[in-house]
């Protein structure tokens, strides 16, 4: 896993922290990012396997920075899981259009956040 | 007297007066033909005095029925009912008696007729006074009221539904409705409940008034009448936006606080739950751990806090321990808690020195967080490197002590200014600027205005920064405290 990385995007710094140990306790290479501007930088520069981006953030919010990611053909393909503290701030067509590729309300647990980042690279592998 | 004793009286006079004028008549007869006759002399004189007397006897009888006619004639035109000169058998008088007791008969019956007239009239007033009242009532309603007949004509439309429907529900009546009411939605539900029969339908109608959108509960009834058959339909309409505001300013709410409340919760749930799992590789991370837990398990508190605490000064609960304080010092307190936070994005706060006689009579936990609350605000809303200062002021006058917040920060545009401290209201333009509930304003109002006897005041430039500050009376004249 070491040479898959993944961006993490938050304004609450705990959080970002938090996901961050456990992915790199697990082999991940984690880029963290406190908002929209700074993680559409970052991506752009890096290129991450998977971007884990909170919902509703200052300045830009999850789903402005995935619009973003879109029109950029670099990033463009980028999968996408939003953490989320209303489940049902996304509605399918929304996931589909943008190409969210997963959805995780908070309070989450970081095994979930792990288990999910698996699934995606494993999906996105596969492709 | 009945019928039958006035043709015998009445067929005796006319014998008598028809043997007089047979009298008469013979008199004559005899004095014409008594030169042809051997009767002695005297008897055609005999003759003619008895047919003079007759002719007499007759010529008063006449004089004194057309006497007793003509006061008889009089008396009726006079509307008097009652005859004295009936006191003999003649017709006339018998004429007159008859007429007399008809005459009563007669007025009893107007007089019988005038009172059921009366009657009905005082019921017909009364049954139009309480038509008017009613129609007063419906006039008073505030919703909404229409009523229609079978043919879709209306009956009754009262003010408030002038307003709604803007037409003249004077000259409205008897009118189809499709000409006076320009609703397409509401006239065509108006026609479908009565050709559908139902008894009731309830339906939500959005009508434009004044330039905004209402919504209205609307409520359909069908009017049957004595056979039971349909013979109009009466339409409630209840304006609900109001209703709809708040619902919505509720679901709001539930949905940033479930979101205030969820982050924090996310922090401990996670880091819980990396220490279960070994993932803190050494005692400073365990430690690390652990402090984020602490802090934002207090955080969740404080929210929970700020949500209780109007909760219950709303409600009147909210246990108040005031006493006299310096304003300065809770100042200065303040400005200590926040300046950690201040210096992270490397803002300046400026405190001014302490103004000398600043007491006010307080609950210092209150004032302290209505302070702190204005200086989070200021410094959240203030980009890198802005600056805020404190301002108090005293007016001695007034009894009363001014504190005020202004920051070089984002500012609110001119139309959100007046909402700022309405519950759950977040600015639109600024909630990309951080993140927020929209209670702590409102606590600010709540604290100063329902528990202080204060008031609250803003103003703001947008780009340029905001002043956010509050008003509260002084403490008169009692002992100054010498902790804060």
């Amino acid at each position: 896993m070491a040479d898959k990385k993944i961006l993490v995007v938050d304004d609450e710094i705990h959080i970002v922290q938090v996901v961050a140990i456990k992915l790199r306790n697990n082999g991940y290479q984690v880029y963290t990012a406190e908002n929209g501007a700074e993680a559409l930088d970052l991506a752009g520069k890096e290129r991450p396997d998977v971007i884990i981006s909170d919902y509703q953030m200052p300045v830009m919010t999850g789903l402005e920075l995935v619009e973003n990611l879109r029109k950029k053909s670099e990033t463009a393909e980028i999968p996408v899981v939003m953490l989320t503290a209303r489940g049902f701030a996304i509605d399918d067509q929304q996931r589909e259009s943008l190409k969210i590729a997963a959805c995780l309300s908070k309070p989450f647990s970081p095994r979930e956040v792990l288990q999910c980042i698996e699934e995606v690279i494993g999906h996105s592998a596969a492709a | 007297m009945n019928t039958k004793n006035y043709s015998l009286a009445f067929r005796r006079y006319r014998f008598v007066h028809i043997t007089c004028y047979v009298v008469l008549f013979l008199s004559f007869g005899l004095c014409t033909i008594f030169p042809m006759t051997t009767m002695p002399g005297y008897v055609p004189i005999l003759v003619g005095l008895l047919g003079i007397a007759a002719l007499l006897w007759s010529a008063i009888g006449w004089i004194r029925i057309l006497r007793n006619l003509e006061r008889l004639s009089e008396n009726l035109g006079k509307g008097q009912p009652g005859l004295s000169i009936a006191r003999d058998s003649s017709p006339a008088s018998i004429l007159a008696k008859q007429c007399t007791e008809t005459m009563r008969n007669s007025q009893g019956k107007i007089e019988e007729s005038t009172e059921r007239q009366n009657d009905i009239s005082l019921k017909f007033q009364l049954v139009q006074k309480q038509k008017h009242s009613i129609e007063q009532i419906i006039h008073t309603i505030r919703d909404a009221v229409v009523v229609v007949d079978s043919f879709d004509r209306i009956v009754l439309a009262n003010s408030a539904a002038e307003q709604v429907f803007r037409f003249s529900a004077q000259t409205a009546p008897s009118r189809p409705i499709s000409e006076v009411i320009n609703h397409h939605e509401f006239v065509a539900m108006m026609s479908h409940i009565r050709q559908s029969k139902l008894p009731h339908l309830k339906h939500e109608l959005t009508i434009e008034k004044e330039d905004e959108k209402h919504i209205y509960d609307c409520i359909l009834s069908c009017i049957r009448d004595e056979q039971q058959e349909i013979s109009g339909v009466v339409a409630v309409l209840h304006d609900i936006t109001r209703e709809k505001e708040v619902s919505q300013m509720k679901n709001d709410f539930v949905s940033h606080v479930s979101h205030e409340l969820k982050t924090p919760l996310a922090s401990i749930n996670a880091y819980a739950e990396m220490l279960v799992d070994g993932e803190a590789q050494d005692e400073e991370a365990i430690r690390q751990f652990c402090t984020v837990i602490q802090s934002q398990a207090q955080r969740l508190n404080r929210l929970i806090e700020d949500i209780l605490n109007i909760s219950r000064i709303e409600s009147g609960l909210i246990k108040v321990d005031k006493q006299n304080l310096s304003m300065a010092l809770l100042v200065r307190d303040a400005v200590e808690m926040i300046t950690s936070y201040a210096q992270e994005k490397n803002i300046t706060v400026h405190n001014p020195p302490a103004i000398l006689y600043d007491q006010v009579y307080a609950d210092k936990d209150m004032i302290s967080q209505v302070i702190i609350n204005l200086l989070s605000n200021a410094v959240k809303y203030t980009r890198q490197g802005g600056s805020i200062s404190i301002d108090s002021q005293v007016n001695e006058a007034d009894g009363i002590i001014r504190i005020s917040v202004t920051d070089t920060g984002v500012g609110i545009p001119p139309e959100a200014v007046d909402h700022v401290f309405d519950k759950f209201y977040r600015v639109e333009e600024n909630k990309k600027v951080a993140k927020g509930t929209g209670l702590g304003l409102n606590l600010v109002k709540q604290i100063v205005e329902k528990v202080h006897g204060g008031r609250v005041f803003v103003s703001s430039e947008v780009g340029k920064g905001s002043t956010f500050g509050f008003e509260i009376p002084m403490a008169a004249g009692q002992p100054v405290t010498t902790k804060a």
